[in-house]
């Protein structure tokens, strides 16, 4: 049982104001051409925090960034090579408004990046982030966390985890380096009383019906364990798929990178990594141009697999959060609530 | 352009984008849209998921074709013999709308005797699709109440491009299919903002919003805006410019954002042209194959760095907002062009580009209420759009044609200027392909987008493979009577046999060193799409 606390919503601009002497602020923010983005704060008295809208990006690239230089080498001559580590520099960060879908996505990636080999610039931007969660209690048009079962409220994960109870949030914490906040900054906390509680619980039933989509995800899982996904299926997405790579792009859980080496001069050179989509025909290409993938037939399928079947067989629960971004994002209508509702209508 | 300006009055899409998703019946014509045209593709995919029927118009199996109810796949540049079977039969099974033809429209006698003196057996022969399938296109577009056509450069870049226009233009008026809400003629633009190039007058024969510079009345308002005296004769067109030659007339070319090195045809004869200026200039984002036969290459911004407007295909004019200043040393086209008019004694003294846009609503009256204020908070708006009262207008020609009534051209068959022979058997179609963009200038420099598609393709069907010894990967040399090049084979029956296709994006392979400078007597539109060209095994 986690401890549990109540900050006045009065008290929010103030907090933030003393976290961000100690770390940079993201947060939800409203820009100029009406759009909400998880954006880095430069003047806390500048800046419209939105958390009224479900920011467009999630928090991926902050972690994982879409261009990543991981070492820079040069040769002066053939015969020697000299490697340069890229020193990872951002210093501790605090991510504010985090939805549960989005830390949802963030604990999937510490299991990609950190659970065999740890990779060095995803754990040095990890160890340096707190996260500051809020829960739903109005879920966007295409969400569907409920299905994928990480929302509208999570209870685990976070550092400190906001519900919005009107004029008041409640506050738990499930991370020691919550915990620290809470001691540090106890002038701002008051310890939650039952009624707090229990406010709580009713925003949790109430945000639970107001879902928009039904999306039999459970189903769709088991009928790819099963193999009885039809061949029109994809076939019909593939098809469709305008290959813009969208989709993955912004998932807050789809990690595939490719790495490349970019000459900067004739001696110098980075090794990058960015972002990759499964998607693509290059994802599956091979030496003398062969493709196991017929991308037109097949493209997508490894795309709905992977979240649905293998990271459930790996993991025993889905690698798809149910952010809705791509069903925002997708303009050949091939997201994957489309793919769950065709297999799930096809003929049992 | 000029096929739909002498029909219609006006070159541009008749409708917006979003009313594609409306129609009952799409008519895809010389447009692989799934590949060029994605966000227009999108609509056709929502139109077919609604009921509504596809008939494409295209000599390959693209992607768009086998989704559709009716592929017609024709022999190249055979499109006016189609479309004059397709109206023919209109015409016999009494489905041409006579009422629209009586109030909107004028010389559909001339069509007619026309159509009458055809052999419609001939004619069906003559594009190669068996005419029952001709006949079931003609009954569904002919039966519809809401129809779109959509056209693309397959149309247009032909010897008879003009005369592929007007057809389509005539089939569309005498059933009835345009001056209304989802149902129109929809030429496809290629770039994000060629349309607006059009608007302002980056054509020969114009001023900004089609005022033609030959007509006293048009010049003289420019003169008095501008305080110079200008020209009453039409300029030269792009070919006339970059096909001169030892002899061209040009002494000094200035070339923003254009790679004619890599995109026009005959690149031999551009070769020639350029080298034999006294002064080149280019101002690019990247160092292009032209710029590098530049005196002067001026770093030119890129959109991420520069506040101005775009037009697309539907007419809609979008503000483009600067997000970053431009970098290194590079200048954003507008201080480029003002900068070097202050150097030639001619001050252009505009503060912003808002300055501007106020100019261009005075002197262009479809932008006439299209102020950067108007358009800053909204999705942009579609000309013509007179006044600041006038919220623009989402398709065109409604209550009456630009021109008045719609003209009917009739026009018939004019056969490709080369086609196969024995010394050159395969007909070549050029085109473009979904990763790269026109010559690769901005897309080549992403690593994603190479990988997805690094180099250029030779799609040939696999009993011609068979034929010639070659597989899928194999290089192949291909000549035409005007160049050669060595390209690499992808065997597909998305081409039909005797027929090659590839695309113009790769400097490596600069196909348009085979095209021909055959070009349409009124666009002056080269034919990119057909040329005779020889294939054998490197």
């Amino acid at each position: 049982m986690t401890d549990k606390y109540v900050l006045k919503k009065d008290h929010l601009l103030p907090l933030l104001r003393k976290l961000g002497k100690s770390h940079r602020l993201i947060a939800p923010l409203r820009n100029r051409h009406g759009d909400t983005l998880f954006t880095e704060i430069d003047n806390l008295d500048k800046v419209r925090i939105d958390l009224d809208n479900q920011p467009q990006n999630s928090l991926k690239r902050f972690f994982f960034p879409q261009q990543e230089v991981l070492f820079t080498y040069n040769n002066p001559d053939p015969a020697s090579y000299h490697f340069e580590p890229v020193e990872e520099e951002s210093g501790p960060a605090l991510y504010f408004g985090v939805r549960p879908c989005d830390l949802s996505a963030i604990l999937y990636m510490d299991v990609v990046f950190l659970k065999d080999a740890k990779d060095p610039h995803y754990l040095h931007k990890r160890q340096n982030s707190i996260l500051v969660g809020l829960n739903c209690n109005n879920p966007f048009a295409n969400c569907f966390c409920n299905a994928t079962r990480n929302g509208p409220f999570i209870d685990f994960g976070f550092d400190l985890q906001l519900t919005d109870l009107g004029d008041r949030f409640l506050v738990e914490c499930d991370r020691s380096r919550g915990q620290e906040i809470i001691s540090q900054w106890q002038q701002f906390f008051s310890a939650a009383g039952d009624k707090d509680v229990k406010a709580q619980y009713q925003a949790f039933l109430e945000a639970r019906g107001k879902f928009r989509l039904q999306v039999h995800l459970d189903l769709a899982a088991r009928k790819l364990a099963d193999d009885q996904v039809p061949e029109s299926v994809w076939e019909e997405l593939s098809m469709r798929c305008q290959d813009c790579g969208g989709c993955a792009y912004i998932c807050p859980t789809c990690t595939c990178f490719t790495i490349r080496d970019q000459p900067t001069s004739d001696n110098d050179g980075e090794r990058i990594r960015g972002w990759d989509a499964c998607t693509f025909s290059g994802f599956t290409l091979m030496a003398g141009d062969h493709n196991p993938v017929d991308r037109q037939m097949r493209g997508i399928e490894k795309r709905f697999r992977h979240k649905l079947q293998f990271d459930v067989k790996k993991d025993s629960r889905p690698s798809c959060v149910g952010c809705g971004r791509c069903v925002n994002i997708c303009f050949g209508g091939t997201d994957i609530v489309r793919f769950i509702n065709m297999t799930c209508c096809e003929n049992t | 352009m000029a096929g739909l300006a002498t029909t219609f009055g006006s070159g541009a899409m008749t409708n917006s984008i979003n009313e594609i998703e409306n129609a009952q019946v799409i008519l895809v014509s010389g447009s692989n849209t799934s590949e060029a045209h994605p966000q227009v593709a999108r609509r056709i995919f929502t139109a077919v998921d609604r009921g509504a029927r596809l008939i494409v118009i295209d000599p390959r199996r693209t992607l768009m074709a086998r989704r559709a109810d009716i592929h017609l796949a024709i022999r190249p540049g055979t499109d006016i013999p189609l479309l004059n079977a397709m109206m023919r039969i209109i015409l016999d099974e009494s489905l041409a709308d006579d009422l629209f033809i009586e109030m909107r429209t004028e010389n559909f006698y001339g069509l007619r005797d026309m159509l009458f003196r055809i052999d419609l057996a001939e004619t069906a022969a003559l594009t190669g699709v068996d005419l029952a399938s001709i006949r079931a296109a003609a009954q569904l577009y002919g039966r519809a109440q809401k129809a779109v056509i959509c056209y693309c450069l397959g149309i247009t870049q032909h010897v008879c491009g003009t005369g592929n226009v007007q057809s389509i233009a005539n089939l569309a008026m005498m059933t009835g299919n345009v001056e209304k809400e989802d149902t129109g003629v929809d030429p496809l633009r290629g770039q994000n903002n060629v349309q607006g190039a059009c608007d302002m007058g980056a054509l020969p024969n114009v001023f900004p919003s089609y005022q033609q510079v030959d007509i006293d009345d048009y010049r003289e308002k420019f003169e008095r805006a501008w305080h110079v005296s200008l020209p009453a004769q039409p300029g030269l067109t792009l070919m006339e410019m970059t096909h001169g030659g030892k002899d061209g007339q040009l002494k000094a070319m200035f070339i923003m954002g254009e790679n004619p090195m890599l995109s026009d045809p005959v690149i031999a004869r551009v070769e020639e042209t350029l080298d034999n200026l006294d002064f080149l200039m280019v101002a690019d984002i990247f160092l292009t194959e032209t710029a590098r036969r530049a005196h002067v290459v001026l770093p030119a911004a890129s959109f991420a760095e520069k506040t101005g407007t775009f037009t697309n295909s539907e007419r809609r004019v979008q503000m483009v907002r600067r997000v970053i200043p431009p970098l290194g040393q590079s200048r954003t086209d507008a201080d480029i062009i003002m900068d070097l008019s202050a150097r030639l004694g001619y001050a252009m003294d505009y503060e912003s580009p808002a300055e501007i846009m106020e100019e261009i609503s005075m002197l262009a009256p479809i932008y006439g209420g299209m102020q950067h204020d108007r358009l800053e908070n909204s999705w942009g708006m579609q000309w013509p759009c007179w006044d600041r009262s006038h919220g623009g207008t989402p398709f065109l020609h409604k209550y009456y044609f630009t021109r008045g009534k719609g003209r009917f051209i009739p026009v018939v068959h004019e056969p490709p200027a080369e086609l196969p022979d024995d010394d050159y058997p395969f007909l070549l179609i050029t085109g473009r392909i979904y990763h790269q963009y026109h010559t690769g200038t901005m897309s080549r420099q992403s690593a994603l987008l190479s990988r997805e598609a690094g180099e250029a393709l030779l799609q040939l069907h696999p009993d011609d493979g068979l034929r010639l010894g070659v597989r899928s990967g194999n290089l192949v040399r291909m000549r035409s009577r005007r160049g050669e090049v060595q390209v690499k084979v992808q065997l597909t029956d998305a081409v039909k046999a005797g027929e090659v296709y590839t695309t113009f994006h790769f400097s490596e392979m600069p196909v348009n060193r085979l095209t021909i400078s055959a070009k349409d007597h009124f666009s002056q539109c080269p034919e990119y799409k057909i040329c005779a060209v020889h294939l054998a095994k490197v």
